[in-house]
């Protein structure tokens, strides 16, 4: 998806708040970041990772810095198998003008060499927010991905399509478009009520405190 | 062992059609977790999974297998099939479980080991 068409369809859609979250890499979190916010838009940079368990994680961070320190960890733990690009797509990052920064010889679509646990360590070793996502999908969500939620993940955020199971009512459902394309952005939303957009004011609002809240729409 | 004779006796529901040519199966493989399978499937195999998500048909494909039947029932949605069809990997389905197919298969293969 090219930076503007993101930010565009963001602002014409009532988007105020927008993160990118690519498949195991940051390679576009500046460009769109920069593009996102010279439009007044609020932006976290993030990325999904995808476990051993092949449980997918978002991942959100205040700083390109942070978010960048996390993905060079992150790429070591990826497989040393090349991409196919008749089979996976070319993926490649580009800047603002659409001219190709670089083309990731590494397959994306893989897991890395990290557990549940560890992907939810990995993340805050960075200062980073761990949001497991798309819980109750039937796969690559931690629900069918391992049976259960695990316990003492330290997770307060989740994401799911749909309402959370009795035995997950006491963490906070978002839920987020997983655009693939702009025509999805702004699909599904969460409603924040924040102070300003950071990690610190997204874990205060799942906890519902001083004010702050979170809301899926629709609900 | 040629497919369709694999297939015939297996049991197994084909879900493509047949694209003409008559792959010989040297191997089977059973997996869930796709990037593990990636990594470790050799070509030629049949594999036994009850992943039903699309990207079976890419690593099918990357993986060089010949085709894949699906366990227990599960059914790939007709977009899953419809790649499957188009990328030359033929889809099974069968009632049984991942144990009983691996087993019928493993002796279909290796009567001598039996």
């Amino acid at each position: 998806m090219s930076p503007q068409a993101i930010v565009q369809a963001a602002i014409s859609r009532g988007v105020d708040l927008i993160a990118v979250t690519d498949h195991n890499t940051a390679a576009m979190v500046e460009v769109v970041g920069r593009a996102a916010q010279a439009a007044g838009l609020h932006f976290l940079y993030g990325m999904e990772l995808q476990t051993r368990e092949e449980v997918h994680v978002l991942a959100y961070f205040d700083r390109a810095a942070n978010c960048l320190a996390c993905a060079e960890t992150i790429y070591s733990l990826l497989p040393d198998m090349p991409n196919v690009p008749d089979v996976f797509g070319d993926q490649v990052a580009v800047a603002l003008d659409g001219t190709i920064l670089h083309t990731e010889p590494k397959l994306l679509v893989n897991s890395l060499d990290l557990s549940f646990g560890e992907t939810l360590d990995c993340i805050r070793s960075f200062d980073g927010l761990p949001v497991p996502a798309h819980i109750d999908r039937a796969s690559y969500g931690v629900l069918a991905q391992l049976g259960v939620f695990p316990e003492n993940t330290g997770c307060q955020l989740v994401e799911s399509d749909g309402a959370l199971p009795p035995s997950l009512q006491n963490m906070t459902r978002v839920c987020f478009s997983d655009a693939h394309h702009p025509d999805q952005v702004g699909e599904v939303r969460t409603e924040f009520r924040l102070e300003e957009a950071s990690v610190a004011e997204l874990q205060v609002a799942a906890r519902g405190e001083a004010g702050r809240s979170v809301k899926c729409m629709g609900e | 062992m040629i497919l369709t004779e694999l297939v015939d006796r297996m049991g197994l529901t084909p879900l493509t059609e047949s694209i003409g040519s008559v792959p010989e199966i040297e191997a089977g493989y059973v997996g869930d977790l796709l990037s593990h399978v990636l990594a470790s499937a050799t070509p030629n195999c049949l594999w036994i999974t009850i992943q039903r998500h699309e990207n079976v048909v890419a690593v099918a494909q990357v993986a060089g297998l010949t085709g894949v039947v699906f366990a227990e029932g599960v059914r790939p949605e007709a977009k899953v099939v419809e790649r499957a069809q188009n990328a030359g990997i033929a889809l099974f389905s069968s009632p049984d479980s991942s144990f009983e197919l691996a087993g019928r298969l493993h002796r279909l293969l290796h009567p001598e080991r039996s």
